[in-house]
């Protein structure tokens, strides 16, 4: 797979505040690139630079092998923006809204019909077409503001944390069109705060905080890099556990105990011998999964909401 | 460009209280004070007491009925006194006493006064029943006079000749067609709300930079230019729907005479561009929404009344005429008056014509320097 993306030592600067300090990284073509960082990291001001909303102060953007700042009228008609609020006409109708959009992207006639038509398809809102974009849910409105970036077909989509503020059920439709946009060939730049979105949708990631790239690569050579291995036993009458063998840190949690090890098996093998032995009754043994939230918390030292 | 002006359009349409400010309130404004002032008995009322109610008193009341634009009101329910207390507490502007002798001093010759009782804050209505009772006093004078010349043994062409003024006034109307009010509120008023726009505009372009649009759509590779010209050339639309509505209006109701159309289509052109050209300059140029409804309101009213859109401005002071002079809306009303009421073609009133167009673009001038900083404000 090429790289469609190349981000080089990007910096931006609002007054006195810095946002973005020498961001580098690199989106490869068919991927969904997780931008992952609290709120403030600076995940908003990379993406309106990526779209030539707002320029940098430093550093090289390449876009499909062009140069942002000499070629971008050409880049930006093959990339679609959906911004973090939703910006779409209240008082017109999805079907006006769609084609408003689309023909701001140079998209008219029959074609911009006939795509409007699948857009629509494709959002589950094909029998509110005529509505107005007021009468629509948080979860709608969302939809037909993803919808709104897709009808001159891009080749990359850019996301920036398109699900706030929505129900699971509409969340679970938006991955689903992102899923199949991934399908269909499309690169995808997913921007969020929420791991389990990243965790979902995924392949690469770049964590950002404070306006500095602090990792970045495949997401599951990242969270077995970073994150740290651990069982976790809950059982009835269970005042302690002993200390075993590569157990490397134990603590309580919830109504059991964390054991943090690099051996799982090993450790689980040795919790149910000890729970024979002793009579434990076990209500639940199982392996933590690694998390972005671990990873997150090794690399910053802070939880990611905080 | 023209994706954004339909679009724009459309918004327009949808949202009802546009309509509202810029054609339903005019409307109203012109019914209201075309029925006020347009229909209204414009006679004064004079109130008087007769006290000696003799012959004599009686033809002194009725010299003054014959005369047009007053109405005599006898006050006999109350007693003098407590008509002058109305005077001094506001109820009765002038009360006319006819005294008691009135006939007997008249026919002894013997000098004899009416009394006019008045509120001393009423100059402008006791002005004119002052005038009439002057005149009258005049009148009795001559009489007199020609009474004690023909007595010397004049005869009546020699006493005529005698008591002739030296001077006299003779009227003649310069205008084909005549000064009424629907002349001045139509004009007046679509002239002030062409204005109004000015919220609108402010309005729309914040919504656009608050929701993240203009964001958006920078992200379209979209030319800031075609932006600002796609926004702006519905609003000039609009002006001219709004000025077509109300001046047709004036037509059709109250059969407001226009002139030549072609001119007051020129003007309405030019207002269009004058109003909607300083809505850019003031929207650019603030800082916040609520700031710019409040300085488009206040120039909106503020200007419009010293440049004569509410009443003739020659009824202002003069230091408020001065001023009138300076505001875009005082040139718009004299180029509609000069073309429905004075018979204007365009060559009459190209000087209107070019201070609405400079007015409109030097706002141009300044939006353009200006949008720069809104388009950033708007994406950071």
């Amino acid at each position: 797979m090429g790289t469609i993306l190349k981000v080089d030592r990007l910096e931006k600067t609002y007054g006195e505040k810095k946002a973005l300090q020498n961001v580098s990284f690199t989106v490869s073509q068919g991927t969904c690139f997780g931008l992952l960082g609290p709120n403030g990291a600076g995940k908003s001001t990379t993406m309106k630079i990526l779209t030539g909303i707002i320029q940098a102060d430093g550093g090289n953007i390449h876009i499909f092998g062009k140069d942002i700042k000499k070629q971008s009228k050409a880049i930006l008609h093959q990339i679609g923006y959906v911004p973090q609020s939703i910006t779409l006409y209240e008082q017109l109708s999805a079907y006006d809204n769609l084609v408003f959009f689309g023909e701001m992207y140079g998209v008219y006639g029959q074609p911009l019909k006939q795509r409007i038509a699948e857009a629509l398809e494709q959002t589950g809102l094909s029998d509110r077409a005529k509505d107005a974009i007021k009468t629509f849910s948080g979860g709608m409105k969302r939809r037909i503001n993803i919808a709104a970036a897709l009808l001159h077909r891009p080749k990359l989509l850019i996301l920036d944390e398109p699900t706030v503020g929505i129900d699971p059920q509409s969340r679970n439709h938006i991955f689903q069109m992102i899923r199949s946009l991934i399908k269909e060939g499309m690169t995808i730049i997913y921007s969020t705060h929420y791991m389990e979105e990243v965790e979902a949708l995924c392949n690469d990631i770049a964590i950002i905080d404070h306006g500095n790239v602090i990792t970045q690569g495949p997401l599951n050579e990242l969270l077995e890099k970073y994150s740290q291995k651990a069982v976790y036993i809950e059982a009835e009458g269970l005042s302690g556990i002993p200390q075993l063998n590569n157990v490397t840190k134990i603590y309580e949690e919830g109504q059991g105990w964390v054991l943090e090890t690099d051996t799982i098996t090993e450790t689980m093998a040795k919790i149910l011998h000890l729970a024979s032995r002793n009579n434990w009754h076990l209500k639940r043994l199982e392996m933590i999964r690694p998390s972005l939230e671990n990873v997150f918390l090794s690399l910053t030292g802070t939880k990611l909401r905080d | 460009m023209r994706t954004l002006i339909r679009k724009e359009l459309k918004i327009m349409f949808k949202e009802k209280g546009t309509f509202f400010w810029l054609i339903g309130l005019p409307i109203i404004f012109i019914v209201l004070f075309a029925s006020i002032f347009g229909n209204s008995d414009q006679t004064l009322t004079i109130h008087y007491l007769d006290q000696d109610r003799s012959a004599l008193s009686k033809t002194f009341i009725k010299q003054i009925e014959k005369m047009k634009g007053f109405k005599l009101q006898e006050e006999t329910s109350k007693p003098m006194e407590e008509q002058v207390q109305d005077i001094k507490n506001g109820k009765l502007s002038s009360l006319v006493v006819i005294p008691r002798g009135f006939e007997k001093k008249m026919k002894s010759g013997i000098h004899t006064q009416i009394l006019l009782y008045r509120d001393v804050t009423s100059d402008q209505t006791v002005a004119s029943i002052r005038a009439i009772l002057q005149n009258m006093s005049s009148q009795y004078r001559e009489i007199k006079l020609q009474d004690s010349l023909l007595a010397m043994g004049k005869t009546k062409a020699e006493v005529t000749k005698t008591l002739q003024s030296p001077i006299s006034i003779k009227e003649i109307s310069q205008h084909s067609t005549k000064v009424d009010i629907i002349t001045q509120v139509i004009p007046g008023f679509t002239v002030m709300f062409v204005f109004f726009i000015m919220i609108n505009m402010i309005q729309r372009f914040f919504k656009e930079k608050d929701s993240g649009m203009i964001a958006r759509l920078q992200s379209t590779a979209i030319n800031p230019i075609h932006y600002l010209l796609g926004m702006w050339i519905p609003f000039v639309i609009a002006v001219l729907v709004q000025c077509t509505t109300l001046i047709s209006f004036g037509y059709f109701v109250y059969d407001l005479k226009l002139g030549n159309v072609l001119a007051i289509m020129l003007l309405v052109l030019c207002l269009s561009l004058c109003g909607t050209g300083i809505g850019l300059a003031v929207t650019f140029l603030i800082s916040g929404e609520n700031q710019g409804v409040v300085l488009a309101q206040l120039f909106s009213m503020g200007t419009a009344m010293v440049a004569g859109l509410w009443m003739p401005i020659e009824l202002l002071p003069s230091f408020a005429q001065m001023i009138g002079k300076f505001t875009p809306q005082y040139w718009a009303q004299q180029g509609f008056q000069d073309v429905m009421l004075r018979g204007a073609d365009i060559s009459d009133i190209w000087i209107s014509l070019m201070i609405l167009i400079a007015y409109g673009l030097v706002g141009l001038i300044i939006a353009l320097i200006c949008f720069p900083r809104f388009i950033r404000s708007a994406t950071n």
